[in-house]
């Protein structure tokens, strides 16, 4: 079950709208990271079930970011938020691990279906 | 007795439009990607407020890696009003050709002045990324845009850039978004430019706002 939610994400603003997103519900509780690099000082610390991460951010981009939080932990969900929707890149944060993409400005509908989607794989994992 | 200037936009103005910018810049890439094989690097993108008059020096000291440039300028209106600008050093057009596979022989290019290959080449990519970004900046804030033509002004010929660098009103200000981007595979970094006139400065700064307001 989810009860740890990450957002790693250079913009105020941006870590704004998507905590803001989220489904009310669930009283998730939340963690900030402000750049790739704290995400992954935030991802040891916190151990969330699900990370939200930017791609195109200072001193660690998402890409790296991705890399090292997989090094971690082989298991961790990481959705990818980002305006950077070119095939390519796409294709790298799948090839690197990412659970899904979500467009920005991700949409309260997509971020609740992407964590019930979640929730059915965890459930799954906790029932093998 | 000193006078504190009010900042024109406030901080969290200055964050909201960054993001919108980060936004509508992905958005403009996917685009450009749909239409030719490239890949673009994005950067955080950065605000900044300064007087019109000051734009020309913030344009050569941002490109002063090159020598020469090519501006592609296209003016948007609406609402929100302004123009867009993508800068190149001068010899990305030619290194574009081969790039949409137009059979250009790069070699065969004069380096002076700028070929007209090479001009349709930049115009095509300064309206797919001037539009799209521009474009996607009206849809989130709510509002509709109508565009010009997009034109390319070359700082090789010195009359064309005269006109351009003088067109700028220095009693006005100006919000200034700028992304620093590079075609990858291409190894040629530009710039995008979008400058918000005075007069829908005002406009801005509420939509900006309302656009938060879902957020809050």
């Amino acid at each position: 079950m989810i009860k740890k939610i990450l957002i790693v994400d250079d913009s105020p603003i941006a870590r704004k709208m998507l905590n803001s997103s989220l489904p009310k519900d669930k009283n998730y509780e939340t963690m900030f990271g402000v750049n790739g690099e704290d995400g992954v000082v935030k991802f040891q610390e916190f151990q969330p079930d699900v990370t939200f991460l930017d791609l195109t951010m200072p001193i660690m981009d998402g890409y790296k970011a991705l890399e090292e939080i997989r090094k971690l932990d082989k298991n961790a969900i990481v959705i990818v938020t980002t305006a950077d929707i070119q095939p390519k890149s796409i294709a790298t944060v799948m090839e690197l691990g990412a659970f899904t993409l979500l467009k920005k400005p991700a949409k309260s509908k997509s971020i609740e279906e992407t964590l019930e989607k979640i929730e059915v794989k965890l459930s799954k994992i906790a029932g093998e | 007795m000193s006078h504190e200037t009010e900042p024109i936009v406030s901080d969290e103005e200055k964050e909201i439009l960054q993001e919108i910018m980060n936004i509508a810049f992905g958005n403009a890439t996917a685009d450009l990607a749909e239409v030719i094989d490239i890949y673009v690097v994005l950067s955080v993108p950065n605000i900044e407020i300064l007087g019109v008059g000051a734009i020309p020096n913030f344009i050569e000291k941002s490109v002063k890696v090159y020598s020469e440039i090519d501006v592609v300028e296209q003016k948007f209106w609406g609402d929100f009003n302004g123009s867009g600008l993508l800068v190149f050093p001068n010899n990305a057009g030619r290194e574009l050709i081969n790039v949409l596979d137009e059979g250009g022989d790069v070699d065969s290019f004069e380096a002076k002045p700028i070929d007209n290959l090479e001009k349709d080449i930049l115009m095509e990519i300064g309206n797919i990324l001037i539009g799209a970004c521009v474009g996607k900046v009206a849809e989130l804030l709510g509002t509709i845009v109508t565009y010009s033509p997009p034109q390319v002004i070359s700082n090789d010929n010195n009359n064309e850039y005269s006109y351009f660098i003088d067109s700028f009103d220095p009693n006005q200000s100006a919000i200034l978004m700028k992304t620093v981007f590079k075609f990858k595979d291409q190894d040629i970094s530009g710039l995008l430019l979008l400058l918000t006139n005075q007069e829908s400065i005002e406009w801005l700064k509420q939509a900006l706002n309302a656009f938060m307001e879902s957020y809050e």
